[in-house]
């Protein structure tokens, strides 16, 4: 499991963000000893570090200056200043996101799946995603198995690969809408519905007719 | 300072010469002096009076006209006294001084309405960074407590996160000095953060929101551009026609020396005689009295920030039908050149 490090001074953010994060999956740790923030960053050894800019006695893209001597653990800068300044800074010292506050959580969430996306393929050192027995090749927006193709449109691979990363685990309706309004598409409740609907059609015709299971008011489950 | 309206003034002073004259002539001729005599005193009289007359007049008409020259010339007038040497005669330097007291207290008095204005402007930026913690706190917990609460507190949140946005940008809008930073940024990003931003709300409403040929760089500064695209988007959403099928159209057009960003919406539109007045602070006209919501600020602030980035913006608009804002950017060869 990922285990996210929570660095944020105000009390009720720092505990609605562990639960969120909790809620979402992750291991979440909050720190709450900010004298030796450096020390203790190193110390947790987390796998990704949710960091504010504005911290009692310190300052986030300082202490951020001081983590990236040691340590190349992914950053995400959360703040409440919204000064383009402020953004270029962060990023030059080494930050991987910046989002201002209040954001929106689905969307912090994609930002987290996004980096630990990333970071996962860089290690594997390939892109592969599997399902089942079938490849999924997000760039071409197919399916193989052996020799047999299936074609997925842009909106059906958003979709299926969302499902995909969170197999298993419900996905709901807001966050795929999230991810597609992220991919700049901007579909309506409508049209995912559609889209959902012809995406089992194919998937069932691929093969696998209960791949995707609906579960009420909650949203959708990929299935082993 | 003209030569009649100073005889006029000095009036008085000249009927007494006069009267002088008239008496002494008299008592001359009472005295039975000699005529040559007369005439001599006549003219050195007259001469006199004259010679003090004129000197007066000269001295204080190069002070007077270097003053009122200055004056017409000068853009602030209140700093006229600093360009006019101290005057030489009596009367003038108690003007001199009274002039420099009334013009001391009057910067003294400015310049604490500066510091006070100033004082608030800081005060407002740093309370609204105060209050977005909290604001974010409230999204979480709704996001956290999901099934609990309904869809409508967190588009409530958004509401009151989007005006507080407006606040900020105002503060920022008047003093120019605060942080910006031009640079080419991509428009589809800035549309994408806007649509995600109001991804809630315009589905609530079930409003078609497309978006084409938004890949373009443009110069500006993401995050006044992002605030600007995000007035726009929820102005067409406030003032969108009751029934459904409400569109916002989001494109570009780009031309050789410039780029085109259209935000279009098919809803009310703008009453010709309202669209001259838009941009002007606190205006609402004829859909602020149908939408209780306005305020009047959004366009004006939106038109601050365009004229601070250089951007050119435009309104085109049929009442009952559609509105469609464009903003112009133009390109720069300067910026793309590597």
């Amino acid at each position: 499991m990922k285990r996210i490090l929570i660095v944020e001074d105000d009390v009720a953010i720092s505990a609605e963000l562990k639960e969120l994060l909790q809620n979402a999956g992750y291991q979440a740790e909050e720190m709450t000893d900010f004298a030796h923030a450096a020390e203790t960053i190193a110390a947790a050894n987390a796998d990704l570090l949710l960091l504010d800019i504005n911290l009692p006695g310190l300052n986030g893209e300082l202490l951020l200056r001081e983590i990236r001597k040691t340590s190349q653990i992914p950053v995400i800068m959360v703040t409440s200043r919204t000064s383009e300044a402020d953004e270029v800074l962060s990023m030059s010292y080494g930050a991987d996101d910046y989002i201002t506050k209040p954001y929106h959580p689905t969307i912090l969430l994609l930002r987290i799946a996004n980096i630990f996306k990333r970071i996962d393929a860089v290690r594997e050192g390939t892109t592969a995603l599997h399902y089942r027995d079938v490849l999924v090749n997000p760039a071409k927006g197919t399916l193989v198995r052996e020799a047999e193709e299936l074609l997925l449109t842009k909106n059906e691979m958003i979709i299926f690969q969302l499902l995909l990363e969170n197999q298993e685990r419900i996905v709901s309706r807001d966050a795929l809408m999230t991810d597609l309004w992220d991919n700049n598409e901007f579909v309506n409740d409508n049209a995912l519905t559609v889209n959902i609907s012809r995406l089992r059609a194919k998937l069932s015709e691929f093969g696998y007719p209960d791949a995707i299971e609906t579960r009420k008011k909650q949203g959708y489950v990929l299935v082993r | 300072m003209r030569f009649t309206a100073y005889i006029r003034d000095r009036l008085f002073c000249i009927v007494t010469y006069v009267t002088f004259f008239l008496v002494f002539w008299l008592m001359m001729v009472a005295f039975r002096s000699p005529v040559s005599l007369m005439r001599a005193f006549a003219l050195l009289l007259f001469f006199l009076a004259a010679a003090n007359l004129s000197w007066d007049y000269l001295r204080k008409r190069k002070f007077y006209q270097e003053f009122l020259y200055n004056l017409a010339s000068l853009d602030k007038k209140y700093l006229v006294l600093e360009t006019i040497e101290n005057p030489g005669f009596y009367e003038g330097q108690i003007w001199h001084e009274a002039m420099y007291e009334i013009n001391k207290s009057m910067l003294e008095h400015l310049k604490g309405y500066e510091e006070s204005i100033r004082d608030f402007k800081e005060y407002i930026e740093m309370w609204v960074h105060e209050v977005k913690l909290p604001i974010a706190s409230l999204l979480l917990m709704c996001h956290n407590n999901r099934g609990a609460l309904e869809k409508k507190y967190v588009e409530q949140i958004r509401r009151v996160d989007s005006y507080t946005d407006q606040v900020l940008y105002y503060v920022r809008s008047e003093h120019t000095e605060n942080d910006y930073i031009i640079k080419e940024v991509s428009l589809a990003d800035l549309v994408r953060k806007t649509a995600l931003k109001n991804k809630d709300d315009l589905l609530e409403n079930g409003i078609d929101f497309s978006v084409e040929h938004v890949n373009v760089c443009i110069i500006t500064d993401a995050k006044w551009m992002e605030f600007i695209l995000n007035q726009l988007v929820n102005n067409s959403m406030k003032y969108k026609k009751k029934e459904d099928s409400s569109v916002i159209r989001i494109f570009a057009k780009q031309d050789a020396d410039k780029t085109v960003l259209h935000v279009w919406d098919n809803g009310v539109g703008i009453a010709a005689g309202d669209l001259p007045q838009v941009y002007k602070k606190a205006f609402t006209g004829e859909n602020g009295r149908t939408h209780a919501k306005s305020t009047g600020m959004g366009l004006y602030i939106v038109k601050q920030l365009c004229n601070k980035l250089g951007h050119g913006i435009e309104i085109s608009t049929i009442a009952g039908e559609y509105t469609d804002v464009q903003i112009t950017f133009t390109r720069n060869d300067y910026y793309f050149r590597d």
